[in-house]
């Protein structure tokens, strides 16, 4: 069984190829999709979630066209990379109406909100305007509107952008839980490493092509070839990076405004080592970690390569 | 993993969405422009009835006074009419989709077990609701400051028909833009250009085009008679080969069910993403 299969696939907008014959299987279970910025990853969401037609080949959802299939969605739940909200309305009210457009009468739509909201630890801040929201809330918010319908597919794109390290913990803690309860996950990054914290299952896309798909550690030995840049935002920069230069893997650091950015040929242990000293707090807040997608383009430049 | 519920029915998803645009809507910039813009004529009224307390007529044509009931009908056909039930039309109608695009919320409606349809639909019905909760309170405010009690008993009818015409026009005119907003890129642009050129146009121009525009039907139902001499009278002269008034609520009514049928068609084909 296949729960997203794309047969010959293609999508063109005017002359340019988003995506260039692409035939994938991804099975049950949590799948990654991983690709730098423009490699075609948000083309092939936009198309598995019936926002764009295929310009040739077809695309099957949980066995079913989703281009003009509306009632398709009420099996999949959807959490989109962009940032935006009704930021009048509180999250409660956000998640409790768009429940409600699957077909619950009101009182359901509010219990599956509070429900998905509780499983995203926001439940505290769910009566405040989405407007107050920090990054982070607002990513798990937009979790909350996907999965309070509890749907069989979850589409998830780039769902850890913002997220502070020990957020990023828990919803991957969380996202693993769901695929453990039955639901399929497909998850996209830029980032190996979070893909990598959630599956081994991942299909590699560059270029409008799908070039890998697989077993993660089959590209993981090419990975720790490259140095692996990571972005911390933190008010003292300083004494975060002395603690982390005592890491083996850590090759380089450099400060800029308002944090640091560390080169490491373990990325592992180094986002654990990370993910840890947010934990103690003795370094104070470490508000977000990122970690641009020049990692990935060298892996996949590689990759073409060989 | 619980039982899941039906997926709603179209008229179920509109209601759906009907019920999370109208706060929205109600709530928005937009309001605050709809406000001021329906705020004018009151201010006007409140002007016209201070200046008619002071024992001075607010306006005479070729030296007779016109009483308040005429000045209302005019302001109902100048103000209202010609002006802000187009200009409402066209801001609201070509919003409804363009600002979920242009704000990318459209992705949370359109990844539901609704038709895309229903979406444009539930929010046309909260532009009918709020434009009319704004633009018909202000009417009566306008009717009850120029029209003197004496005169209501005599007037209520016309202004019975003034609410009812000014909601069809609200109603005719957001749908077409709708579906100009459903349908092309620069929509408000193309509005304005047929609410201020096209019909300003073929309104003056002898002949049937007119009969392509929504002004025409929507004119041709004023139930007000218009002062016949003086710069009234090119107004007037407009109004004098009106279709009757079974047509004209029939052609509106037919620009209300084809424009809205035709918006659903463009909503539900088009990819709004490519926009983004």
């Amino acid at each position: 069984m296949t729960i997203v299969a794309a047969e010959h696939l293609s999508k063109w907008y005017g002359q340019v190829s988003g995506l260039n014959d692409v035939s994938v299987s991804i099975p049950p279970g949590i799948t990654g999709l991983l690709g730098p910025n423009g490699a075609g990853k948000s083309t092939f969401m936009k198309l598995i979630t019936g926002q764009l037609r295929p310009s040739k080949g077809q695309v099957l959802v949980l066995g079913e066209p989703i281009w003009d299939n509306a009632a398709l969605y009420q099996r999949i739940g959807f959490c989109p990379e962009q940032d935006a909200f009704y930021d009048r309305m509180t999250g409660r009210e956000w998640v409790t109406a768009l429940a409600g457009l699957h077909g619950f009468d009101e009182r359901t739509a509010a219990a599956a909100a509070a429900r998905a909201i509780a499983a995203v630890e926001l439940t505290e801040a769910a009566d405040r305007k989405i407007g107050s929201y920090s990054k982070g809330m607002r990513q798990r918010i937009k979790l909350a509107q996907s999965i309070a319908h509890e749907p069989e597919l979850l589409i998830l794109d780039e769902p850890l952008s913002g997220m502070d390290p020990l957020m990023r913990r828990r919803t991957v803690k969380q996202i693993k839980e769901w695929a453990r309860n039955g639901t399929s996950v497909l998850v996209s990054s830029h980032i190996l490493h979070e893909i990598e914290s959630m599956t081994s299952n991942i299909v590699l896309i560059n270029n409008g092509r799908i070039v890998a798909e697989g077993d993660v550690h089959q590209i993981r030995d090419l990975i720790d070839e490259h140095p692996h840049t990571v972005s911390i935002r933190t008010t003292q920069a300083h004494a975060v990076a002395r603690e982390l230069l005592a890491d083996e893997g850590v090759v380089s650091v450099r400060f800029e405004p308002g944090g640091l950015i560390v080169e490491t040929v373990r990325p592992d242990a180094f986002y654990a080592r990370v993910t840890d000293l947010a934990a103690g707090g003795q370094f104070g807040p470490i508000h977000e970690i990122t970690s641009p997608d020049d990692n990935l383009q060298a892996v996949f430049r590689y990759l073409v390569k060989q | 993993m619980r039982a899941r519920p039906v997926p709603p029915s179209f008229a179920a998803g509109a209601a759906r969405v009907f019920g999370l645009s109208l706060g929205e809507m109600l709530w928005s910039r937009r309001t605050v422009f709809l406000l001021l813009v329906t705020g004018a004529p009151v201010f006007l009224a409140i002007v016209a009835r201070i200046v008619r307390g002071s024992g001075v007529v607010p306006l005479r044509v070729n030296g007779a006074a016109v009483d308040g009931g005429s000045i209302f009908g005019m302001m109902i056909w100048v103000f209202f009419l010609r002006f802000i039930v187009p200009v409402l039309g066209v801001f609201y109608g070509t919003s409804l989709i363009a600002d979920e695009v242009e704000e990318r919320t459209i992705t949370y409606l359109f990844t539901r077990p609704i038709r895309r349809g229903a979406v444009l639909v539930g929010k046309y019905l909260a532009y009918i609701v709020s434009t009319t909760l704004v633009v018909l309170p202000s009417v009566v405010l306008v009717y009850f400051l120029l029209v003197p009690l004496g005169q209501v008993a005599r007037t209520f009818v016309a202004f019975a028909a003034d609410l009812g015409l000014l909601a069809l026009g609200l109603a005719a005119y957001g749908a077409l833009f709708a579906l100009v907003g459903a349908a092309l890129k620069r929509p408000l642009v193309s509005g304005l250009v047929f609410v201020f050129g096209w019909e300003q146009i073929a309104l003056l121009v002898p002949g049937y085009l007119k009969r392509f525009t929504v002004a025409h039907y929507v004119q041709g139902l004023v139930p007000h008679a218009m002062p016949s001499e003086g710069v009234a009278a090119v107004l007037q002269s407009v109004l004098r080969d009106n279709p009757p008034a079974l047509v004209c609520i029939l052609a509106l009514t037919a620009v209300v069910v084809v424009t809205l049928w035709l918006g659903v068609k463009a909503v539900e084909s088009r990819e709004y993403v490519l926009d983004q």
